[in-house]
């Protein structure tokens, strides 16, 4: 069971957003979850919901995963938008005790929301339609600037990458030193918390010992293929910018100047 | 025939952080060796004797606390040349899990070459050639944890091909295996050594696997107990059974018919000699 699990979320595919240079996916996904933050009345956030709605339809993903990925906030969607409900001030159109419900207070929990949706669908929208290696290298690359800080951008990205190639290994160890330790009897599936809790040292234990095994095999391995850090070295695969990124990046500019626009012209129902 | 790596009077003790221990013991003791460019040669020993610590010499990871190793003539104590050395002899572990580094098979192949440097074109050129060689082509945008033992195996020797190294050392690369990886990955080794003319160093316990070399060395203790072709270490039944070393099955049952008064002249080493042989003592 195990074995089958896929890092990330990624969803194969060939739409537009699958194309797009994961560089330039970040960066406008990040300009987009911006800005809807920065949505101050209805219009501006219509225009951001409309966006997000063709994200959603273009990434050739089903919707079903969308909302799946809703799943786990729906708690801390419902909590924040109910008790931004009563948080409004101004002349109260329903009121129970100390507890009153404002026309701005209605404004805010939708805002608030729908901004949360739109965050999660978003950033799903960049984990479903890009590898987990695409991201990593992208943000390598995006982030070398930061070298000039003395920040040593590839052993992040370094790190990152070999976290992603070991997960799968250590979680199959997991299983099979907790299958090793059933059948000596442990028992892991009953009790309370602290008591289960207890139950895992026998498991984490061996697993801390072996990673630590492993890590010091893999880096003679590393050092055995002349890996001597990031300085002179290349890389097999390229990143281009193509037509569909700059297609994109247009797009994003007119959305977003749409959004400022609206911003400035049209009354704000939002502080 | 050119020596490829010579070893002159080699000794090595690992430096221990555990002050009482007063006596260092010496893991590599004297020992000298040359392997020759191109050819096939399995080291066999049993537990402890020094095996893979002398594979540690051969590319730089460990240097002789006396004595010389000399690479394709480097020396391997020369600090500037270490990563030279590596390119030209690449060393494959025991467990492939530990030694792949990234999580899509065509780019565990690249590392090599990207950290020497190599332009993008080349390392594309010599990463689908290395595939190709391994037989792993196929499975270049695979996820490495989803092959089987032999398969990871053969990706971790075709990383070691994209350095294109003239020698590789291969330390019980089929050990985790089960049977078909082991001929999957013996199958590998020989092909290379046969068509690319890579010269292979295979540490192995494995006697049936030791048998395929042109020359097999036996350490015993640090020591080089025996060295020459497979029939003739072979033949030395009792030397090896006194330093609890296994023969290949076939040698082993002739052995016994031998010292039960049967006629044999000559020892087989596979089980197809073996039915010969037999075939001919019945008739
Ligand atoms: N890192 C280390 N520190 C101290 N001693 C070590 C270390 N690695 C190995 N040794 C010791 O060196 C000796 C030789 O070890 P080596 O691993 O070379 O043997 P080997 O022939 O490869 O054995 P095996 O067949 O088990 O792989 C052993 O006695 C071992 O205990
Ligand atoms: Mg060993």
């Amino acid at each position: 069971m195990v074995r089958d699990i896929t890092l990330g979320q990624f969803f194969p595919g060939n739409s537009i957003l699958h194309r797009m240079d994961p560089r330039m996916k970040i960066i406008l996904m990040l300009t987009l979850i911006i800005f809807i933050f920065i949505t101050f009345n209805f219009f501006a956030l219509g225009l951001v919901v409309a966006t997000v709605v063709v994200i959603v339809g273009c990434s050739g993903v089903p919707v079903k995963l969308f909302l799946k990925s809703l799943k786990a906030v729906i708690f801390i969607l419902l909590f924040t938008s109910v008790l931004n409900l009563f948080y409004g001030s101004g002349t109260a159109l329903w009121h129970w005790g100390f507890l009153s419900i404002t026309l701005a207070g209605i404004y805010f929990a939708i805002f608030i929301s729908i901004r949360i949706i739109e965050l999660i669908f978003i950033s799903s929208s960049l984990t479903f339609t890009t590898q987990p290696t695409d991201l990593t290298d992208a943000i390598e690359r995006l982030l070398k600037p930061l070298n000039h800080l003395h920040i040593s951008v590839h052993e992040i990205a370094m790190m990152m990458t070999i976290a992603l190639r070991f997960i799968p290994t250590l979680l199959e160890e997991t299983d099979k030193i907790m299958s090793a330790q059933k059948a000596r009897g442990a028992d892991m599936e009953s009790g309370n918390i602290v008591q289960r809790i207890k139950a895992m040292i026998p498991v984490l234990v061996p697993l801390f010992v072996s990673a630590f095994r492993r890590a010091y095999e893999l880096a003679m391995a590393m050092e055995c293929r002349c890996y001597r850090g990031g300085e002179g070295r290349t890389r097999m695969k390229q990143l281009h910018y193509s037509k569909v990124d700059f297609y994109c990046l247009g797009a994003v500019l007119i959305i977003v100047s749409g959004v400022i626009l609206c911003n400035i012209f049209l009354p704000a129902v939002m502080r | 025939m050119e020596a490829f790596i010579k070893a002159e009077h080699v000794s090595f003790h690992y430096e221990n952080e555990d002050e009482h221990q007063v006596v260092q013991k010496n893991v590599l003791e004297d020992l000298s060796l040359t392997i020759n460019k191109g050819e096939f040669v399995a080291i066999l020993g049993h537990n402890g004797s020094g095996k893979s610590t002398l594979a540690k010499h051969f590319n730089a990871m460990f240097l002789p606390s006396d004595g010389k190793v000399f690479v394709d003539g480097i020396d391997t104590s020369d600090e500037e040349k270490k990563y030279d050395i590596r390119t030209r002899v690449g060393l494959v572990l025991q467990n492939p899990d530990n030694q792949i580094v990234a999580s899509i098979v065509e780019e565990d192949v690249a590392f090599g070459p990207e950290n020497l440097g190599v332009p993008a074109e080349e390392i594309r050129k010599r990463v689908d050639s290395a595939l190709k060689a391994v037989e792993m082509y196929e499975y270049r945008m695979h996820a490495p944890y989803k092959l089987s033992g032999g398969q990871k195996q053969r990706v971790a020797i075709a990383g070691v091909i994209a350095m294109e190294p003239s020698c590789i050392v291969l330390d019980e690369p089929t050990a985790m295996l089960d049977p078909r990886g082991r001929n999957e990955v013996l199958t590998t080794i020989e092909k290379l050594n046969r068509e690319k003319g890579i010269t292979i160093i295979l540490i192995t316990h494995y006697m049936d696997e030791a048998v395929k070399a042109d020359r097999v060395v036996v350490m015993d203790e640090g020591k080089i107990l025996l060295d020459g072709a497979p029939r003739e270490v072979f033949s030395h039944v009792e030397i090896l059974k006194k330093h609890r070393l296994d023969v290949p099955q076939a040698t082993e049952l002739m052995h016994r018919l031998k010292s039960h008064g049967v006629n044999i002249n000559e020892m087989p080493l596979t089980a197809s000699e073996c039915i010969k042989q037999l075939e001919a003592i019945l008739k």
